[in-house]
């Protein structure tokens, strides 16, 4: 494994070098047929579940077929995906902000065989490599985070636990039975470097212990006020600890009531760790939308506090899901998102029909914004 | 052979969604077998490495990553995550493991010459383990050694003309829906714009220059499929200020159930079976503002009610198409909910025009103002929507010279406390004691 | 701009002066905290001033991956773990 240098000189790095150049032109990506008709699409149609066509004003067409992908993706994946693109899309290919594939060609009898080379291709394992769907009042796939594949704050997995979901969740990737569109997402944190708070269904990790001190190695690995202002809640201060040997030793004290379980402090110092086998697990929120389409764009609700990380398929959490997917199913109207069901029915009615539990951790007592979540009327359902 | 046992993510193999764990199988055969005949400048099993420690995590149910404080290539600030493993002896192929952020096109259309160039790059010199895409919208590339950084950089500048996105107090990737390259309701065209403000503001985005993170997201109409007015500290969100067009023969092929004219645009085309389409109850019906009727096979909408939904339109897109007139609505403030609460971006610039002629130059004085606002007053760690809290809207208005109007909010404020500014209140507030006392006795 | 941050080594040396006198206590630091050194310019002057200190050596980045912050290069502890120490 020989170093090769690309002709980088340490010593000099600013020779040779080019910098902000920006991203690539997406002109050069273009397929033909979109370059020709962009921003003159007549209207669209989505033909069955997973395949859409986009006709022209001039009368072209594009038939897109969609695909679900793990977004923690192979290069050797990738490849495979630039294979199926050269052999039917003539070298094009996109993705979605939901992380799908979508393969596009240019007329109605390139559809079949690039649908039957899609649904053929499967892992050694057993699973679609490029399942066809996630179109219309379905579900499609969901976005996430990192989770333990990389990041240093997670409470739980996010590739995990989204294969987990969408396995149940399969057939609405492929079907369009819901009164709606249903996007679920998930993050790992509460930081949500994925934000998942305006979503259907969110799936979030959560801490809920404070982090542990290191005291003997936290002075010598950090810099203390740079933990101390790390913390959002203020609950870190510096101090001087005795260590089991009689040593004195600078670090800090952490007020763990006002802990939020961030994970900003471990960030800056590797000294105070936060992640625990029961402390972590997942809460699950509901009801959030970003479209403006009838109702406002609204957050999603904590409608299930606490659930424990059961690994490797966290059965707690799909069986929530699942409940509150074939609810919403059975009982919303069209075009109703379940935001706008549980609005509809009121949220008493959610639970009672989502068969989950309301516990006291459910009502807000997070700052100002509480009271606007408490009851000020008379009029509820019993 | 697997190098580590994998009992617990081997069951993630079976069921029908794509297997991240069996795609990680076959890249770490790929890299053992290396038939191509890589000189993979990281450690050729860094996959199976990924795979043990992974399989850990699952173990211990706790993380095994540590943060790193590497930020970027020389002369950036952001670009790239320093990661490392805590249990680097058991798993030396990911003890050091760095994420990079390469900036994604715009619409994330991509020719396969590009990303094969770009896979060469990345198994010759990472873990060819990747996300397409990570959350904000970059190309991430996953695990890479340190010495790796700048030789990776040198080649995407080079070879690729790519360069890296956006981290910490930068101006994050921006990022925007597929808007006119194929969607008919996109009101102005997104992929044009995001290409222009990610070179315009490329100092921004590789150089620290706020108080922390900040994200434009462009939606090309009020559908927001990529979730501008939730995630992103300025969203520009296109709109229409003419009317709906309306086709009445198309109207009335939706109202006779004609095959071709599916409600929603064949969106309901699944097990379930919703009965025919029904005008009243699936359009007119749900409108929000009930601006429009159907009578005597004739829709008509009254125009200057309608808030723009996108309902009507979603459900009859044969029929009904946005109007001519066109341009972009700019929200601010969203952010997740760390630390105060969540907040959705707030209405700004009810309507501004989309022209590349003169440069964008509406959208980027609002930018440009809006920035120096919060360089100045912002704290550090203090997104956009947190100090317009903390200063109020009103402050948002005059650092950006907009004129307060009704359409900036909800409802007019439930609470009579309002701050005067002398300078506001005739005769201002420097008044004569002594002048009022001959009228009033102490 | 002020006349000492328009001159590179005037400003420079205001910067490389802060940090050390600081780097008792902490040797990382963002960017609003060099708006007190130079009082009268514009938040957006002074950022081109200290991230071209970074091109030239003077000074580094360090990133939380959200917030990225100052320092002298080479300052403050710069392993990533007990091992190298």
């Amino acid at each position: 494994m020989a170093f090769i240098s690309t002709g980088y000189n340490p010593a000099k790095p600013m020779e040779n070098r080019i910098t902000d150049i920006g991203p690539k032109d997406h002109n050069e990506f273009y397929p033909p047929v979109i370059q020709k008709n962009k921003g003159k699409w007549s209207h669209h149609e989505i033909l069955e579940p997973g395949v859409l066509v986009h006709v022209a004003e001039s009368g072209d067409e594009v038939y897109t077929v969609r695909a679900g992908g793990a977004r923690l993706m192979s290069t050797t994946m990738i490849n495979e995906i630039c294979d199926i693109a050269d052999k039917h899309c003539n070298g094009h290919v996109r993705f979605t902000t939901r992380n799908n594939i979508e393969f596009m060609v240019d007329s109605k009898d390139k559809v079949e065989p690039l649908k039957n080379d899609l649904a053929s291709r499967k892992f050694d394992g057993g699973s679609y490599k490029f399942p066809i769907g996630g179109t219309g009042a379905g579900i499609t796939n969901i976005v996430h985070t990192q989770g333990w594949i990389h990041c240093h704050t997670p409470a739980t997995d996010a590739s995990g636990t989204v294969k987990a979901s969408m396995d149940v969740l399969f057939n609405d990737f492929q079907d369009m039975r819901l009164p709606a569109q249903l996007r679920v997402s998930m993050a790992c944190c509460l930081n949500m470097c994925g934000a998942v708070h305006c979503s259907d269904i969110a799936i979030l990790g959560y801490h809920r212990k404070p982090p542990m001190l290191d005291h003997e190695y936290l002075d010598k690995v950090c810099e203390i006020p740079l933990a101390v202002s790390a913390c959002p809640t203020a609950a870190i201060r510096p101090s001087k600890q005795v260590l089991a040997n009689g040593t004195e030793v600078k670090s800090v004290a952490v007020k763990n009531e006002r802990c939020m379980y961030c994970g900003n402090c471990y960030t800056m110092c590797p000294s105070m760790p936060l992640a625990d086998t029961v402390g972590d697990g997942i809460v699950l929120m509901a009801g959030g939308k970003v479209s403006n389409r009838i109702s406002e764009p609204k957050f999603s609700k904590v409608v299930v506090a606490f659930l424990p990380n059961e690994m490797p398929r966290w059965p707690s959490m799909t069986s929530a899901i699942t409940k509150m997917v074939e609810a919403y199913a059975a009982d919303a109207n069209k075009y109703e998102r379940l935001g706008d069901w549980a609005e509809r029915i009121g949220w008493e009615k959610f639970f009672e029909k989502c068969e989950l539990e309301f516990t006291h951790h459910l009502i807000d007592d997070f700052r100002q914004q509480a009271y606007m979540s408490w009851r000020q009327t008379t009029q509820f359902k019993f | 052979m697997a190098k580590h046992e994998t009992p617990l993510l081997d069951q993630l193999e079976t069921g029908p969604w794509p297997s991240f764990v069996s795609d990680l199988k076959q890249q770490a055969e790929k890299r053992a077998k290396n038939v191509e005949g890589v000189e993979f400048q990281i450690p050729v099993d860094v996959v199976e490495d990924l795979l043990g420690v992974l399989e850990l995590s699952y173990k211990h149910g706790r993380t095994h990553w540590k943060h790193g404080g590497i930020v970027g290539v020389f002369g950036y600030g952001g670009g790239v995550i320093g990661r490392y493993c805590d249990q680097p002896t058991a798993f030396p192929g990911v003890a050091a493991f760095h994420t990079m952020r390469v900036n994604h096109p715009a619409g994330k259309y991509y020719s396969t010459e590009y990303l094969r160039k770009l896979t060469e790059l990345w198994d010759f010199r990472g873990s060819g383990i990747t996300n397409m895409h990570g959350a904000t919208g970059d190309i991430i590339l996953l695990g890479t050694t340190t010495p790796q950084l700048e030789e990776i950089f040198w080649t995407l500048t080079h070879d690729l003309g790519q360069d890296l996105g956006g981290s910490g107090s930068n101006l994050r990737t921006p990022a925007d829906c597929l808007g006119q390259s194929r969607c008919e309701y996109a009101c102005y065209d997104t992929n044009a714009l995001v290409y222009f403000l990610t070179n315009e503001y490329q100092d921004e985005l590789h150089r620290p220059a706020f108080p922390y993170k900040f994200k434009f997201k462009l939606d090309g109409c009020p559908n927001c499929c990529v979730a501008s007015i939730a995630r992103s500290d300025m969203s520009f969100i296109g709109t229409w200020r003419d009317d709906i067009r309306i086709d009445q023969d198309a109207v009335n092929k939706y109202v006779e159930n004609d095959p071709a004219y599916p409600a929603n645009a064949g969106a309901f085309r699944g097990s379930k079976d919703w009965g025919p389409f029904d005008i009243e109850k699936e359009v007119t019906g749900l409108c929000p503002t009930k601006c429009m009727k159907f009578a005597n096979k004739k829709l008509t909408i009254d125009n200057s009610n309608c808030t723009r939904c996108m309902h009507c339109i979603n459900v009859m897109p044969r029929a009904l198409k946005i109007g001519k007139d066109t341009g972009l609505s700019i929200l601010c403030g969203a952010k997740a909910p760390i630390l105060d609460g969540a907040q959705m971006g707030s209405l700004l610039v009810p309507f501004v025009e989309v022209n590349p002629d003169n440069d964008y130059e509406e959208i980027t004085e609002i930018i440009e103002n809006v920035w120096d606002w919060w360089m100045e007053e912002g704290k550090n760690r203090e997104r956009l929507g947190e100090l317009i809290m903390r200063q109020g809207f009103q402050r948002l208005l005059e650092a950006t010279g907009i004129e307060a109007q009704p359409q900036h909010v909800s409802y007019p404020r439930t609470n009579p406390y309002i701050f005067w500014k002398e300078d506001e209140v005739e005769g201002g507030w420097e008044r004569d004691v002594e002048e009022y006392r001959k009228h009033h006795q102490r | 701009m002020s006349d000492l941050l328009d001159n590179v080594e005037d400003a420079t040396k205001a910067v490389v002066d802060f940090l050390k006198e600081k780097s008792k206590n902490k040797t990382k630091f963002y960017l609003n905290d060099f708006y007190k050194i130079f009082p009268d310019d514009k938040p957006r002057a002074i950022k081109k001033v200290v991230n071209r200190m970074v091109e030239t050596g003077e000074l580094e980045f360090w990133s939380s991956g959200s917030t990225t912050m100052y320092g002298l290069k080479g300052a403050g502890i710069q392993h990533s773990s007990e091992n190298e120490e």
